[in-house]
């Protein structure tokens, strides 16, 4: 192809490089402190069991009064 | 001249042929380490719950006014205003109680592709096919356009956009395939993210207890969790088989949520450093657009190209009901923020409010 010794040399630096930060990243995460599903579901659980309550979307509101998106009641102006 | 590739590094053992071997071997043990933890299924812990038999959740509100396609929606953090953007190059800012626009504000550029309120509520940003991402104060007293402020500039358009703790600085995430932190006030760039092979379609922060961090959906088919101090990615997710569209946290900190044009959703925790829930049925086929979680994180709801949004169990991974009402593809959709209501956007030029 003719490419000049010092373009492919900075092929070479940059393919290392790269290669270098894709290992660099693999090392880092393979060194991540995992645990197990079981465990990591049910701390998941425990969070959304403590919070439902609190919930609108899931419980309701304890009267339709409480919502603020309610139907607007029919007002007329007399 | 070196041959065959080998070229003399720093250390000896740093050629191309032993950093990628190396690679090959991490990878493969990064799998096998969370095969090993992988002991149960999310449905099958969670069969001991009880099913969500009803949810009394009921269109609320229409808000019309754009004139093309809705992209991009924000709940102020007042919880009653939502600034929307869309096609025809408007961001409006309405009032969700009462469906009066509060502003409208005309972009140089059509297909405003992301808008986000800063937590005062006083100011909004939003951008996309300009590349750029814009703040814009909001007054009361003059056009909002006249105090607008262009921030920083990417070199393809901007899907996403968010505050991460103050007026001051602004996340965003762009065709370009980086995300970006800016300072509002400078312009400055604070930090890059490179990472992603392909465009970055969705961002969101960790809740804040859980500290510095965010994760971004591209469409080369990764979730990636960042450092926003340093600019490194400290997690990485595969599983998707086609773009993300929306990534959003579990309120809890603890995982991930995805939607993706493959059809699915899917749960990511990061400590198991796994998928651990896949929100699929085979009657679904089209692509899902925007994710959500409700205030627990029990719900998770999805707006999707059949005009429909799912409303998903989290944890028994099944959906609990449909919300019919769009009359076109559901391209954004967000729980306000003490989770009394949905909002929802849409190709048919309509928001709507749902509680």
């Amino acid at each position: 192809i003719g490419l000049s010794d010092t373009a492919v040399m900075d092929m070479m630096i940059s393919n290392l490089q790269q290669q270098r930060q894709v290992t660099e990243q693999l090392r880092r995460e393979a060194a991540i402190k995992r645990i197990s599903v079981s465990q990591a579901v049910l701390d998941i659980m425990k969070y959304i069991t403590e919070h439902e309550q609190e919930d609108c979307l899931l419980v309701g509101f304890s009267s339709q009064k409480a919502n603020p998106f309610r139907e607007k009641s029919s007002c007329t102006l007399l | 001249m070196a041959s065959d590739g080998e070229f003399k590094a720093h250390s000896p053992g740093e050629t191309i042929e032993a950093l990628t071997k190396e690679a090959e071997a991490l990878k493969a043990k990064l799998e096998e380490e969370r095969q090993k933890l992988n002991d149960v299924a999310l449905s099958t812990v969670a069969e001991r719950l009880e099913v969500i038999n009803y949810l009394n959740i009921k269109p609320r509100r229409v808000l019309k006014g754009h004139q093309a396609k809705v992209l991009c929606s924000d709940w102020s953090p007042d919880k009653r205003h939502i600034v929307s953007s869309s096609q025809d190059g408007k961001m409006i800012i309405w009032d969700a109680f009462t469906t009066n626009k509060e502003h409208a504000v005309t972009m140089p550029t059509t297909w405003v592709m992301a808008c986000a309120y800063a937590p005062s509520g006083n100011l909004v940003a939003c951008g996309g096919l300009d590349n750029k991402v814009t703040v814009y104060p909001l007054s009361l007293e003059e056009d909002v356009s006249t105090k607008k402020k262009t921030v920083g500039t990417h070199t393809s358009y901007m899907s996403c956009c968010t505050f991460p703790n103050s007026d001051q600085q602004i996340l965003t995430g762009s065709g370009d395939s980086t995300c970006a932190l800016w300072d509002v006030e400078s312009g400055q760039l604070l930090q890059n993210f490179h990472g992603h092979a392909g465009d970055v379609m969705a961002l969101d922060l960790a809740p804040s207890e859980t500290g510095n961090t965010f994760v971004s959906g591209s469409c080369d088919r990764m979730v990636l969790i960042w450092d926003m101090r340093t600019g490194q990615c400290v997690q990485s997710f595969e599983g998707h088989q086609s773009d993300i569209n929306s990534v959003k946290f579990h309120p809890s900190g603890d995982a991930v949520a995805t939607g993706s044009d493959d059809s699915t959703c899917r749960l990511f925790d990061l400590r198991a450093d796994k998928e651990v829930a896949i929100y699929s049925k085979e009657s679904i086929i089209f692509g899902v657009n925007s994710v959500d979680f409700s205030v627990s994180g029990r719900l998770l709801f999805a707006g999707y190209n059949d005009y429909t949004v799912n409303v998903w169990d989290s944890l028994k991974c099944i959906r609990v009901t449909l919300l019919y009402g769009h009359e076109n593809r559901v391209s954004c959709l967000q729980v306000s923020p003490d989770g009394t209501a949905l909002s929802t956007g849409s190709w048919d030029y309509t928001l709507r409010v749902w509680a």
